[in-house]
């Protein structure tokens, strides 16, 4: 290629070579890592203990948009749960309504076409306890004084 | 009898620690600290902003592993969550005025090889990448340090394959100009 002559490959050799960083950098980051993992793991174990280390990581993804609006995934990941569903504005906050389907490595997954617009909304584990969506920003208190998980699906109205 | 020693993938910790086992978090780690902290060190121009990116990156990282594009894939995912994080966070030291053209501790530190490649050839290199528009810094190394495909790297950066390829000719181009002055004092 003929951006790299041989200056270009001087200073590439230059720029390979390890740079010093500090030791404990593992240490500082898993001491990060696991005040999130106890920081999760009470929001979502919590109230009922039958469901401990139900909770983990959750992710909304919203993916094209369709004819009826647009896919979201809502995944939780809650290995020793043995039903998750989730409640919101889009189903009447019916748990019966929207399932999700176990995905493998104690992950679940649901798809909802949304339109446009902001949605609140919960897991429901093992058919009775309420947990927010770790991984999505929290928003109102709904009635029973739970926080909510929010999803925002943009539009050409937003 | 041998001892054989099976290396636990990328995809194995992944799924470790999305089935609850945080710990294992810790072998992933370990195994893309240098790759994340010499790309950050290159991108900030010192060592403190750079360890606090690669800190962040890796904790995006975990928080937001059930979305990353599958399990093998993790160490392109996270690459791409660093670059995410030395933008944000050369912004913020811009803004600071604060950018960092010489970083006296990383020098320091540095163990200067024998010869034309020593110290004074690292100070050069350092200077001279540091006085690079970022857009065109963050192009070259990962073109040639990194060593992306301009595919991978549109991707990465979401620039076409056109600009990314004129960043880095550019870069070059400066680069060889300011090393060549360097070089004729």
């Amino acid at each position: 290629m003929f951006d790299r002559d041989e200056s270009i490959e001087r200073v590439v050799r230059e720029l390979k070579r390890p740079v010093p960083s500090s030791s404990d950098l593992e240490a500082r980051v898993m001491a990060r890592v696991l005040a999130e993992r106890r920081l999760t793991t009470r929001r979502a174990v919590w109230p009922i203990a039958s469901v401990a280390a139900a909770a983990g990581l959750a992710a909304v993804l919203v993916f094209g948009a369709g004819a009826h609006g647009k896919p979201v995934a809502f995944t939780l990941v809650a290995p020793r749960a043995s039903s998750v569903a989730i409640v919101g504005d889009f189903n009447d906050w019916n748990p019966h309504a929207t399932p999700l389907i176990r995905t493998g490595s104690g992950a679940w997954e649901a798809r909802v076409r949304l339109a446009p617009g902001q949605y609140n909304y919960a897991f429901v584990v093992d058919g009775a306890t309420w947990v927010p969506d770790p991984a999505a920003p929290k928003n109102a208190v709904d009635d029973f004084g739970s926080p909510n998980s929010v999803v925002t699906v943009a539009g050409a109205s937003l | 009898m041998g001892i054989h020693h099976v290396e636990t993938s990328d995809g194995d910790l992944v799924r470790r620690v999305l089935a609850g086992d945080a710990h294992a978090y810790a072998g992933l780690v370990t195994r893309h600290r240098d790759r994340l902290a010499r790309y950050a060190r290159h991108v900030l121009g010192n060592r403190e902003d750079a360890e606090e990116a690669v800190q962040d990156a890796f904790v995006r990282g975990y928080r937001s592993l059930a979305r990353c594009d599958g399990p093998d894939r993790f160490g392109p995912w996270l690459f791409g969550i660093l670059v995410n994080r030395c933008r944000t966070r050369y912004g913020q030291t811009a803004r600071r005025g604060a950018i960092v053209v010489h970083d006296d501790a990383a020098i320091a530190d540095a163990q200067a090889p024998d010869g034309p490649e020593g110290t004074v050839w690292q100070d050069a290199v350092a200077w001279a990448l540091s006085r690079l528009e970022p857009p065109h810094r963050e192009a070259f190394l990962l073109k040639h340090v990194e060593e992306l495909s301009y595919d991978e790297m549109a991707e990465l950066t979401g620039t076409g394959v056109s600009a990314l390829k004129m960043r880095v000719s550019r870069a070059c181009e400066r680069l060889r100009v300011m090393l060549q002055e360097v070089e004729r004092v």
